[in-house]
């Protein structure tokens, strides 16, 4: 599976993390020459495995992307014709956006639901409740879990003849509640989506717990003693003190919900089903280079046309944020 | 955590490397998956070993070559398989590294129809016009295996076959016969309805069980003439005849499950299996499952019957792959003995009896009497399933245009007649 652009964009998300680590230039070691050009020879295994996985790709999927192909074999080139027969030939134009729409609305959905529900759960574990550290570690166990296995599980759940869900509303008398959660595309990429958040959620809770821990507790105390409790403090002290964390957080969420693909793909197959409702890019990407069902071929051309897209929409928006962020930071 | 960013740092950007750099086209890289075996002339009883690749991976498989072996030294003594099969979801990358970098072995398992074509045309087979049997096979069953150049490339191995399965103790219980016209089998659904028993076991959720079960109907609406009539164009895919078969699937959900947009191959399975449905429209190769799910269920099996009295019924069949010889094997000779060993009918039985499916070698049988009756059917009332047959290109193919479709039509985002215009569009992008 190609999805070089996840390591670029984790890799950004790194870059950020540690803006403020990067030490000042350190003096060389002054005994001897040969010793200050060693320091030199050292970051070349990381150079050189970088430069195999992550800048190679990339400039592979680039290239592949201007050219002919027959199934696996490189015909000719042939310029941006992939690219211009993905965002003009049929299916792929409207397979495109609607993936496109389905990205922002996991991104939407990601940020208000799992975003919010982690800070609630960070701000009280924060506080202290009893059992915080209980239910730290609750909220992140089903991150232990592999993917497949998740989309396993509340495939079990959600299966409208045998699943619990369906099983309970009956019980409590909401029949008229009962759907084919995966199969109506009402509901399907909702469900997906949720579930995605319901399975990290400890991890951003976890960001943004240390988030919290880094604010001085004389700060705190200080704005307690001015009388700040509540939401009055949440607003006026603890969320501009998390900047830093926040942002690295949306930023995150926004590069989870564009290279979204195990958990549809495990659920919902190659085709994003039903009717193509819980379609995102990186599936479409999949089965556009790869071949999705029922012996289509595959067309390595246009998928890379595809990753390519994926990538710079990634990049260019982390890296527009995160400059934004800097200058903000600055000011 | 540190593991999984690990991961994905660095594991999945190796894995495009390595997926993509392998497809490049001057790639020399040995494809692991598969080598040519090239042992033979050198050992000193003569022995010859021929490597056989395929995408069956299963132990029961490899199991049914050590039988092959043992059958096929009563003839060819000298000859020794070497089976390496690859996994499924791998095999077609898998397969064109290895021919692309000549590493193939000399006995491939061909993809039957456009799939097979592909790899004939690239010029990658060795032509079997002239192999000893060939004549067993009808027509159609051989076309599953030619190159654009009419050209024989491969040996048709297995069929497979869409019919109606149905629980012979729920008909039992409420006194129903197998149907004669497609009214009786309304009716019977309807007595199975009015008995709170869900006369079909459907499921929406997977769009290729939709076209293996409209498949299995369509040729008694769109008429056994439609595939030929479309292949000389004279027919279209939104022809009246075709948006028949498409509106007599549509027609069937009243009779589904409820909520069976939500249902896969594995819940309509169940369903059955349990005795919650009384009949499911299913290929053959789905009973074993069903039966591993509830050994004690007895399974019937019909034909589709007639929409008008007196007419065939009929089910739908397809060859499911073929074998054929890599054109740069180092033993074609012995591959030949052993493609011409899977025209007999010692090779037929071994097929019916180990894999349960019908061959389609004519006159062979198993003691398994539902086999032997879908083997029957398959080989009275056999249709081509023209999704497969003859719909599987373009790209998206036109048959999976035609499932995603399906699976709108019962979301009641698209008509019978959408879905028409629909696949007919996506065929006019390949379909000269």
């Amino acid at each position: 599976m190609g999805s070089f652009w996840n390591t670029r964009a984790t890799h950004l998300v790194c870059e950020v993390n540690n803006v403020e680590d990067t030490p000042t230039a350190g003096t060389p070691p002054r005994n001897g020459t040969w010793k200050k050009h060693l320091i030199h020879l050292f970051p070349v295994p990381a150079i050189l495995f970088y430069t195999l996985f992550i800048v190679y790709p990339i400039f592979a999927a680039f290239t592949y992307s201007l050219f002919e192909w027959k199934g696996l074999v490189m015909g000719r080139f042939n310029n941006f014709d992939n690219f211009i027969r993905l965002f003009t030939q049929e299916p792929y134009h409207t397979m495109f956006w609607r993936a496109l729409r389905h990205n922002l609305y996991y991104f939407v959905v990601e940020m208000v639901v799992q975003n919010g529900i982690a800070f609630g759960l960070a701000y009280l574990i924060f506080r202290k409740i009893k059992g915080a550290s209980f239910f730290k570690v609750a909220y992140f166990l089903p991150r232990l879990l592999s993917v497949i296995i998740v989309g396993f599980l509340w495939k079990l759940i959600l299966n409208p003849n045998m699943g619990i869900l369906n099983a309970a509303l009956r019980k409590i008398g909401l029949e008229s509640f009962t759907t084919a959660w995966l199969g109506n595309p009402d509901t399907a990429l909702t469900a997906v989506v949720l579930i995605n958040s319901w399975f990290a959620i400890g991890f951003y809770m976890l960001i943004l717990l240390a988030g919290l821990q880094s604010i001085p507790e004389e700060v705190m105390e200080a704005a307690r003693l001015d009388g700040a409790t509540g939401f009055r403090l949440i607003r006026s002290v603890v969320l501009p003190m998390m900047f830093q964390p926040m942002v690295i957080v949306i930023v995150m969420t926004f590069i989870q919900s564009f290279e979204a693909f195990e958990l549809v793909f495990a659920m919902q197959g190659s085709t994003g089903e039903p009717f193509y409702s819980t379609d995102l890019l990186a599936v479409f990407f999949y089965r556009t280079a790869f071949g999705g069902n029922s012996g289509d071929t595959g067309s390595l051309g246009i998928g890379s046309a595809l990753a390519v897209v994926l990538f710079a929409i990634i990049a260019i928006i982390s890296a527009v944020f995160m400059k934004y962020v800097n200058h903000k930071e600055t000011a | 955590m540190k593991k999984i960013k690990f991961m994905s740092t660095v594991l999945l950007p190796l894995a495009t490397a390595v997926a993509l750099s392998a497809c490049g086209g001057n790639n020399t890289s040995n494809g692991s998956s598969a080598s040519s075996n090239t042992g033979g002339s050198a050992s000193p009883d003569a022995k010859v070993t021929v490597s056989i690749t395929s995408w069956r991976a299963e132990a029961s498989e490899q199991e049914f070559y050590k039988q092959l072996q043992a059958e096929l030294n009563k003839t060819a003594p000298e000859i020794v398989i070497d089976y390496q099969p690859v996994k499924a979801t791998e095999y077609n990358t898998s397969l064109n590294v290895a021919l692309s970098t000549d590493t193939a072995a000399d006995i491939i398992h061909l993809r039957p129809y456009a799939a097979g074509t592909a790899i004939a045309d690239a010029g990658y087979l060795e032509p079997i016009d002239d192999l000893k049997g060939l004549d067993v096979f009808t027509p159609e069953q051989l076309k599953a295996a030619q190159g654009s150049d009419g050209k024989q490339y491969g040996v048709p191995y297995m069929l497979s076959s869409t019919q109606i399965l149905y629980n012979k103790d729920i008909f039992a219980k409420y006194n129903l016969q197998e149907p004669k016209t497609w009214d009786e089998f309304i009716k019977l659904a309807d007595t199975l309805k009015s008995n709170n028993v869900t006369p079909l076991a459907f499921g929406s959720k997977e769009g290729w069980v939709l076209s293996l079960m409209h498949g299995a109907i369509a040729p008694q609406f769109y008429g056994h003439d439609f595939v030929d009539k479309f292949l000389k164009g004279e027919a279209k895919l939104n022809s009246p005849e075709y948006i028949s078969s498409i509106q007599a699937l549509k027609s069937l959900q009243p009779y589904f499950p409820a909520n069976f947009e939500g249902l896969s191959m594995e819940d309509i399975r169940t369903i059955f299996a349990t005795g919650q449905a009384g009949m499911v429209i299913d290929g053959h190769f789905e009973i074993a499952s069903i039966q591993a799910l509830n050994p004690e269920i007895k399974i019937g099996a019909f034909a589709v019957p007639p929409v008008k009295e007196g007419d065939e019924p009929s089910v739908s069949t397809w060859v499911d792959g073929s074998f054929a010889i890599n054109k740069n094997s180092k033993n074609k000779e012995a591959a030949r003995k052993v493609l011409e060993f899977m025209t007999t009918k010692e090779y037929g039985s071994m097929i019916l009896g180990s894999t349960k499916s019908p061959s389609p070698i004519p006159g062979v049988s198993t003691d398994d009497e539902l086999v032997n009756a879908i083997s029957d059917l398959a080989s009275q009332y056999g249709q081509p399933y023209f999704a497969v047959t003859n719909l599987n290109s373009g790209n998206p193919t036109t048959k999976s245009t035609l499932e995603t479709d399906l699976q709108g039509m019962f979301l009641d985002a698209m008509t019978p007649e959408q879905v028409a215009a629909d696949v007919q569009k996506s065929a006019d992008t390949w379909f000269k």
